[in-house]
């Protein structure tokens, strides 16, 4: 910290307020879902709601600490923190397990869990490596390095299990891409060992990584919704089979696209942006197609398989292996335009038990229950918000060690929210990831407050650092 | 190379993530209905609160039927942890194997269906998870007894109900009884639920909609163990449940009790109307049976076939549903339309002529009055013949038809040969013949006053029930009208049904019922009369005005048959008394209205003489 200078000039107001509005939701949301009657203290620490104001007061500490760190040192110590919490992953899998997993690291009365700060460890390492890249550099050695010090905790990660965690470390794809680190190189090696090819670079190598979560999602999306016939109450008689569903809800999309691109870009570029929207909406249409088509002629076992992985069998709907996102959604979509009220949610509450997990995983569940779509439509503004807010705070850094740092704290964000919610709408398989700031949960609350103080913290001395 | 283009896909990924879920939130929670459904079906239970059902009250303000609560032992099945069963049978006295015997006999109680969605297979309704009563209405005693221990037997539990309470063992064919709905009438009518009671007969059944009440309904939040949490949203759309309206009936509780002691040991009726208002004093059907025989299911069940089988049919509601020829009585309307038609005056005599018909002795009939007093068969040929044949028609048969028709439409005028709208159910028409009717018996204009002249002493087609009876008496004590005779003065406080404010004229002047009711008058008073043990022996001198009748039975002893009404001026209480198979009406049913009248009026029975003799005399095969 330079002389003279305050503690807290330069601080990116806008994202503090908005995480305190997070944490203020999230902690009447737990206070909500949680609440015995018998004890309504918020402050009664044998109940859920009162261990989560510890946890907030414990993590807000850790922030202000984080704060108080000058930012050159999480550069500096960015090898370090990361092999800390490598060690944590290790030491991790000599415990024993909970509920199948070996998560949870018993710390006195505690527990927490390494995995969620193994992300902080890893974004760092990941902003110090590439930051210290040539610009130019990207070659086949620095996209595997890059790719191994995401790879080493996801693997330990995956051997606790816990798949959720290991999907949120696909993020950190996303920041390598902005950063181009694509997997061009590896694309190009293979493909100029054909004689007489040598290309500089292709296109799908390049673009691959987008390109790969689209299809991904868009198959997901199709299996989903292959087995449903979407009705309306407004247009009685009206039946449109999942599939179509996908289909029209694709041609909108690209539609719209087109549009929008069409008048936003130079004259030269109208022809390219015609032909690569076309072609993406062939291409994605025929994807989903022949998902629809080698899902619809799977032998049974086959299609109970794919079920039982996304977690939609429609065997035994109500009481199955689908029970918890039926109930899940049946919470959510009970919520109506403008919810039963604070503290009125009937399905998902812990005491009601209909939906498990209603003050952690499934918390977006009760808000929704209670709050409607007015209360999901603003939380998905709010986090839309956030994350708009953090990209632009990424894009002014000078340093690209902080940038890296910044989008990799986006896009941990943008994953937790997209599979968390995703779960609860029918939309993603059930992996048990929390919803930033809001589920009921020590580690998450501390991981995910200490990623945002760190960049916080970035961001304020951003004038100081000059790589 | 500048990567910066690239941060518009990461926008652009973030941002087409964030509308989708948008949309599909705005689906799930706005537009379609399924997943609201479905958390209802998962997480509430509604739960109806049953209230108790009106009290009724009688003319003078006396509790006659009211609620009294009952205990259901429920349970459901998933809460119960291994119950011991002999311990249990211990707890209710019952024998051993009662118990399993029970649960079997619930599950077939609760019936199959068909499962569509399982290829049509034959399912019990029974659900292990839902509450169903073990033992029903039990008393407080019977309760009092298990209570204590039954938290020794997880999955059990007691719910209050509410049953009927009778405070006199009187009235059972007026109140009717309670049962539980049948599957008819659930379908028929949204507000049953299976369980819920009904009105069977009586009132309980007419004012069945009134007496229920409203029912009150409370959202519960279940949990996933089926557990009641709390109230749904705070309890915010329950309904609270409303008892239905006090009833106020015309009956006389206590008249009602006495004539159901004069009735003791004899077949017949006794009903008694306020001539003013129309208001059902006594409705008396003997034999009957104490209305607390039928309270709740388990003595339904015990006492109902007893009663069903019963040869002396106790639940048969003889005042209104038994049709009986009126005998003499209905020499008093012959009378009335005769004089309305001019074709008598009240001076008219005629001969007793014992060879058109047979009559009592020692008489002649020189006036109408006396043919009344008398009773006087050929006098009331020769009116009749004359009502009939009025000669409008040189053809007799064509003469006779239009007569007839004349005859008919005075007798609908007083309300006779079709139902009442009133509130007592189960009303039988009687019969009045009409020209079509002796047409298509006997062919057309194949018939004249000569082929149906029995008709002219109430004998013959002419069929009356004893409600109608009494009916005549009032439309005689108010000289020309009636109303609706019923059961209920007053619901909450409101009033009456509006058709029981409407009064019936009955198409004969009012100078023409001076010289019947001075008939009945000299029936009743006079040395010679008909009627004369139903003179009210009293010092305050009550004049009683009465009609005698004997009404043939093919199939054994005489109907004894007698109306009247009393005071002669200003009448308080009209009265028909019907007493099946004890002779002459004038010997058994006259003194009986007199007591019930007397009873009615000085609240007190001074004739204790002729009380005993009533009271002691039996007229059963």
């Amino acid at each position: 910290m330079r002389q003279g200078e305050k503690l807290t000039s330069h601080l990116d107001w806008p994202l503090l307020i908005i995480y305190f509005l997070f944490l203020i939701m999230g902690m009447a949301t737990v206070y909500s879902t949680s609440l015995n009657p018998e004890h309504p203290n918020l402050f009664d620490y044998s109940q859920k709601y009162g261990k989560q104001i510890v946890w907030l007061g414990v993590s807000l500490f850790l922030g202000l600490l984080v704060f108080l760190i000058d930012s050159s040192v999480y550069r500096k110590f960015a090898v370090p923190i990361y092999l800390f919490t490598l060690v944590l992953l290790v030491a991790v899998l000599f415990m024993p397990p909970i509920n199948g997993a070996r998560a949870w690291l018993q710390l006195g009365g505690f527990g927490i869990q390494p995995a969620e700060f193994a992300k902080t460890g890893t974004a760092l390492l990941l902003a110090r490596y590439i930051s210290s890249l040539n610009i130019k550099q990207q070659n086949l050695n620095s996209v595997l390095v890059a790719n191994a010090i995401m790879l080493v905790p996801m693997v330990l990660i995956l051997l606790q299990p816990d798949a959720g965690t290991f999907v949120v470390f696909t993020s950190f794809l996303f920041v390598m891409y902005r950063e181009g680190l694509t997997y061009d190189p590896l694309v190009l090696k293979i493909v100029n060992l054909i004689p007489g090819i040598k290309f500089k670079q292709t296109w799908v190598g390049t673009h691959f990584i987008p390109i790969m979560f689209a299809v991904v999602f868009l198959c997901i999306v199709t299996l989903l919704l292959s087995n449903n016939t979407l009705t309306f109450d407004f247009l009685p008689g009206v039946k449109i089979p999942g599939f179509f569903g996908v289909i029209i809800s694709l041609l909108i999309f690209c539609l719209i696209a087109f549009f929008f691109l069409r008048f936003n870009s130079s004259k030269r570029d109208r022809r390219r942006i015609t032909t690569v929207i076309l072609l993406a909406f062939i291409l994605s249409t025929s994807i989903a197609s022949s998902v629809n088509y080698l899902f619809q002629n799977l032998a049974e076992h086959q299609k109970d398989r794919i079920e039982l992985v996304l977690g939609i069998s429609k065997k035994d709907e109500k009481n199955g292996k689908d029970y918890n996102r039926n109930r899940a959604m049946a919470a959510v979509g009970s919520g109506g335009l403008f919810g039963k009220g604070y503290t009125n949610a009937s399905v998902a509450t812990i005491e009601s038990n209909h939906v498990p997990e209603s003050e952690t995983d499934f918390i977006f569940c009760p808000y929704a229950e209670e709050w409607g779509f007015v209360g999901t439509f603003i939380l998905i503004v709010m986090y839309m918000i956030m994350f708009f807010r953090i990209i632009m705070i990424a894009e002014r850094q000078r340093s690209r060690f902080n940038r890296v740092y910044a989008y990799s704290v986006v896009m941990i964000l943008f994953y937790h929210l997209a599979v968390n919610i995703g779960m609860n709408i029918g939309f993603a398989p059930v992996i048990g990831i929390p919803l930033p700031f809001f589920s009921y949960g020590g580690s998450s609350m501390m991981s995910f407050s200490v990623l945002i103080f760190v960049l916080l913290k970035l961001d304020s001395q951003r004038s100081h650092v000059l790589q | 190379m500048n990567f910066d283009t690239r941060k518009y896909v990461i926008i652009v990924f973030i941002l087409t993530v964030g509308i989708i879920y948008t949309i599909r939130l705005f689906f799930m929670q706005v537009i379609d209905d399924t997943w609201t459904l479905r958390a209802t079906e998962v997480s509430e239970r509604r739960k109806q609160i049953v209230p108790p059902r009106g009290a009724i009250f009688d003319r003078f303000g006396t509790k006659v039927v009211s609620n009294r609560t009952y205990y259901n032992l429920m349970f459901v099945e998933d809460d119960i942890k291994h119950l011991d069963t002999a311990a249990f049978e211990k707890l209710l006295g019952w024998e051993k194997g009662d118990v399993k015997k029970r649960f079997k006999e619930i599950v077939i109680e609760q019936r199959t269906y068909r499962d569509k969605n399982d290829g049509y297979k034959v399912k019990p309704n029974y659900q292990s998870d839902r509450p169903y009563a073990f033992i029903k209405e039990m008393t407080l005693d019977e309760i009092a007894k298990i209570a204590p221990n039954l938290y020794k037997f997880p999955g059990f539990y007691e719910e209050i109900t509410s049953m009927r309470s009778y405070t006199y063992p009187n009235g059972a064919n007026i109140f009717g009884y309670i049962t539980e709905v049948n599957e008819k009438e659930i379908e028929e009518d949204s507000y049953y639920r299976k369980g819920d009671n009904i009105g069977r007969a009586g009132i309980e059944k007419f004012y069945e909609k009134e007496l229920r009440g409203q029912k009150g309904i409370k959202y519960i939040v279940t949990s996933a163990r089926n557990n009641e949490l709390k109230p749904y949203m705070g309890g915010k759309y329950d309904t609270i449940a409303k008892q239905g309206p006090n009833f106020r009936l015309g009956i006389d509780i206590k008249l009602q009790e006495y004539g159901e002691k004069l009735m003791q040991g004899k077949r017949g009726c006794i009903v008694a109307i306020e001539p003013s208002t129309g208001e059902i004093l006594a409705l008396v059907s003997s034999p009957t049976y104490d209305p607390n025989l039928l309270i709740g299911n388990r003595n339904i069940k015990k006492n109902y076939p007893k009663l069903i089988l019963d040869k002396d049919m106790p639940l048969f509601p003889r005042p209104l549903a038994a049709e009986y020829p009126p005998g003499s009585i209905f020499k008093l309307l012959q009378s009335l339309i005769a004089l309305q038609e001019g074709v008598i005056t009240p001076e008219s005599g005629f001969p007793c002529n014992k060879g058109l018909v047979g009559c009592h002795p020692g008489h002649t009939a020189n006036n109408l009055p006396d043919a009344i007093k008398f009773s006087c068969n050929p006098y009331f040929y020769a009116v009749v013949r004359r009502i009939l044949q009025q000669g409008k028609s040189k053809n007799v048969f064509a003469d006779a038809e239009i007569g007839m028709n004349k005859w008919y439409d005075y007798m609908m005028a007083f309300g006779l040969g079709q139902k009442f709208d009133s509130d007592v159910t189960g009303l039988r028409p009687g019969l009045i013949p009409n020209s079509a009717y002796y047409n298509k018996w006997y062919g057309y204009h194949r018939w004249a006053f000569s082929t149906i002249r029995s008709n002219s002493i109430g004998q013959g087609e002419i069929k009356l029930t004893p409600l109608q009876m009494a009916n005549v008496a009032c439309i005689i004590a108010n000289r020309g009208w009636y109303y609706t005779p019923h059961f209920v003065k007053s619901i909450g406080g409101k009033g009456s049904l509006p058709q029981f404010r409407k009064k019936h004229k009955c198409k004969i002047d009012r100078k023409n019922y001076d010289p019947v009711v001075e008939g009945m008058r000299r029936a009743v008073n006079e040395p010679g009369g008909t009627a004369s043990r139903a003179k009210i022996n009293n010092e305050q001198k009550i004049i009683v005005c009465g009609k005698t009748g004997t009404a043939q039975n093919p199939h054994g002893e005489d109907h004894a048959v007698f109306i009247s009404f009393a005071p002669m001026d200003q009448p308080k209480i009209a009265i028909a008394v019907f007493i099946e198979n004890a002779g002459f009406g004038g010997t058994w049913s006259a003194p009986v209205a007199s007591l019930m009248m007397e009873k009615y009026l000085t609240r007190k029975v001074k004739d204790k003489e002729k009380e005993k003799r009533i009271l002691e005399a039996t007229f059963k095969n």
